[in-house]
């Protein structure tokens, strides 16, 4: 047994389980403890803004459930955030509610939907985001919990409990929290945020729905083509359309971000090289009965289904799976230490640009 | 180390008694019994001693009944309630001086309101963020109260004798006795 310092507080532990259990026991839970909120820390969260504590930040009209700024306090409480982080926490919501896609319910989809949060600015360094090493894997307290902050909002306060409301019929690891610093440090080009727009100096929350992430392995890359093919193949994988087309979030490691910027690339050249070069032969479409498209929703059907028309953009013989260049986004991030990037599969189909909030000061 | 508090509901569905309504101003202050429920806190019962003899003198006002609560941190349980409010006309409450017990204080000032009573609390304006936020917790946002300076803690009787001189006509608006 390790001798802690006699500064370490000392709990009684039959107390730190009564209240732990008592949070289990009513289903306010993500599976994982969460912290007890109580009255003094409500205030401290609410004391970091200026809106009011009844604001509703993104109502769930089908469900008759709001959320207001107060249970968005109640939830960064247990998900075990700092007080200041909370103005983040709130853009977060801005962000998502003018998304769209969970307002609509989408939380509940069977497909498993998560959400992508990426934070940009100032309060990335000031709050201690991690937007190196491990991003995707845990272990910085405000990407944990800040992304968390949503997931136990979607549980508590909008009651989406595992196979009662929300219907995934698997999920994605990223709904226990996925959330990551751009690492603008390390990258050749202007920012998320400012490339669409933000000024310099001012933080923000960009949310992106999305499903999975798939790792690409391309230390090996010595040109920029190498790379982007590797790449469009990622993106061009047929188990992810669901819908006519796809969208993406490309979340370049600095090395890469570098090889492809000293080559020529910037963001819409990458844009425009994975446009052309994401495309799954119709053949392989034929195989996967993913050659056609329902009639109202564009959904991927078999040609043969009865539901099914032909897909005028076959007419070449094969599909380009991305709906257009601003079908992906580009983010930098992780550790300059290798050739390692990965591709979001996102759910932003028909969005021209991400859905982006300002963290208030 | 503060005290043990409440833990909140995260759910926005709790069964919450969304009652704003104040107990009648009915009951004449002269005369009347005036209970000083003191939470524990440091100066707590100096200050409501000074507010009740002051009242004592200006409005003449009846008995004083000092109650002392067990816990600062949480609001009254169902039969420190009725006991506080049984037999009192009036209701003043100090003070809430950190987070969990400016809270409470305020938790017990809208309690003995709905339970028939004209309550003021008093809090040091350190913590009304942490008052007014219990306040819509417990389903009455906007409840007044009465702040003071912080801190209360460090004063000598001399400036108690003042700080209840600068609270009293707030807490006589409270109670509805003047306008």
């Amino acid at each position: 047994m390790t001798l802690l310092s006699p500064e370490a507080p000392k709990v009684d532990p039959t107390l730190v389980e009564t209240v732990l259990e008592y949070s289990y026991e009513r289903g306010w839970t993500d599976g994982m403890p969460t912290v007890p909120c109580t009255g003094e820390q409500l205030g401290r969260f609410l004391a970091q803004t200026t809106r009011a504590a009844d604001e509703v930040l993104l109502e769930l009209g089908h469900l008759n459930r709001s959320l207001t700024v107060r249970l968005a306090a109640v939830n960064a409480v247990m998900a075990g955030c700092r007080p200041e982080y909370f103005p983040t926490v709130l853009a977060a919501w801005d962000a998502l509610r003018e998304e769209g896609y969970v307002g609509a319910g989408m939380w509940q989809s069977t497909t498993g939907i998560g959400t992508l949060l990426v934070v940009n600015g100032p309060v990335r360094n000031e709050q201690g985001f991690n937007s190196g090493a491990n991003l995707f894997g845990s272990g910085a307290r405000a990407n944990a919990t800040v992304g968390r902050a949503l997931r136990l909002v979607a549980i508590n306060v909008f009651g989406l409990a595992p196979g009662v409301l929300d219907q995934s019929t698997q999920g994605t690891p990223a709904k226990y929290s996925l959330c990551l610093a751009e690492n603008e440090e390390h990258s050749p080009w202007p920012a998320l945020a400012q490339e669409h727009g933000v000024a310099v100096g001012e933080s923000t929350v960009t949310a992106i729905s999305m499903r999975s992430v798939s790792h690409i392995e391309a230390r090996q890359a010595r040109t920029a083509e190498q790379l982007l093919y590797d790449i469009a193949g990622t993106v061009a994988r047929t188990g992810a359309l669901l819908q006519e087309t796809l969208s993406t979030c490309l979340v370049l490691s600095p090395e890469h971000a570098q090889l492809l910027a000293d080559q020529g690339f910037d963001r819409p050249q990458i844009r425009e090289f994975l446009e052309e070069h994401a495309v799954v032969p119709e053949e392989v479409l034929v195989r996967a009965g993913k050659d056609g498209v329902s009639s109202q929703q564009r959904l991927r059907l078999p040609g043969d289904h009865p539901d099914a028309r032909r897909d005028p953009r076959l007419a070449s013989g094969e599909l380009h799976v991305l709906g257009g260049p601003e079908a992906v986004n580009i983010v930098v991030a992780g550790a300059p230490n290798c050739g390692i990037s990965a591709v979001v599969d996102a759910h932003n189909v028909g969005r021209p640009v991400p859905s982006i909030a300002l963290v208030a000061r | 180390m503060s005290q043990p508090a409440a833990i909140l509901d995260p759910t926005g569905r709790e069964d919450v008694n969304q009652n704003s309504t104040l107990a009648p101003r009915s009951t004449p202050l002269s005369g009347a019994t005036v209970a000083l429920l003191d939470n524990g806190k440091v100066n707590g019962a100096n200050l409501l001693e000074a507010l009740g003899r002051l009242l004592q003198e200006t409005e003449g006002v009846g008995e004083l009944r000092l109650i002392h609560k067990k816990y600062a941190g949480q609001p009254l349980d169902e039969h420190e309630l009725k006991e506080v409010a049984s037999g009192c006309g009036f209701v003043v409450t100090a003070i809430g001086d950190c987070g969990s017990c400016s809270a409470a204080t305020v938790a017990d000032g809208i309690l003995l309101e709905r339970a028939g009573v004209p309550s003021a609390s008093i809090c040091t304006e350190q913590f009304a963020v942490t008052a007014a936020a219990m306040a819509e917790v417990l389903g009455f946002a906007g409840y007044r109260f009465v702040r003071t300076r912080h801190p209360v803690a460090s004063l000598t009787s001399e400036e108690l004798d003042g700080r209840a001189r600068q609270i009293a006509p707030e807490v006589l608006q409270i109670w509805g006795v003047t306008a």
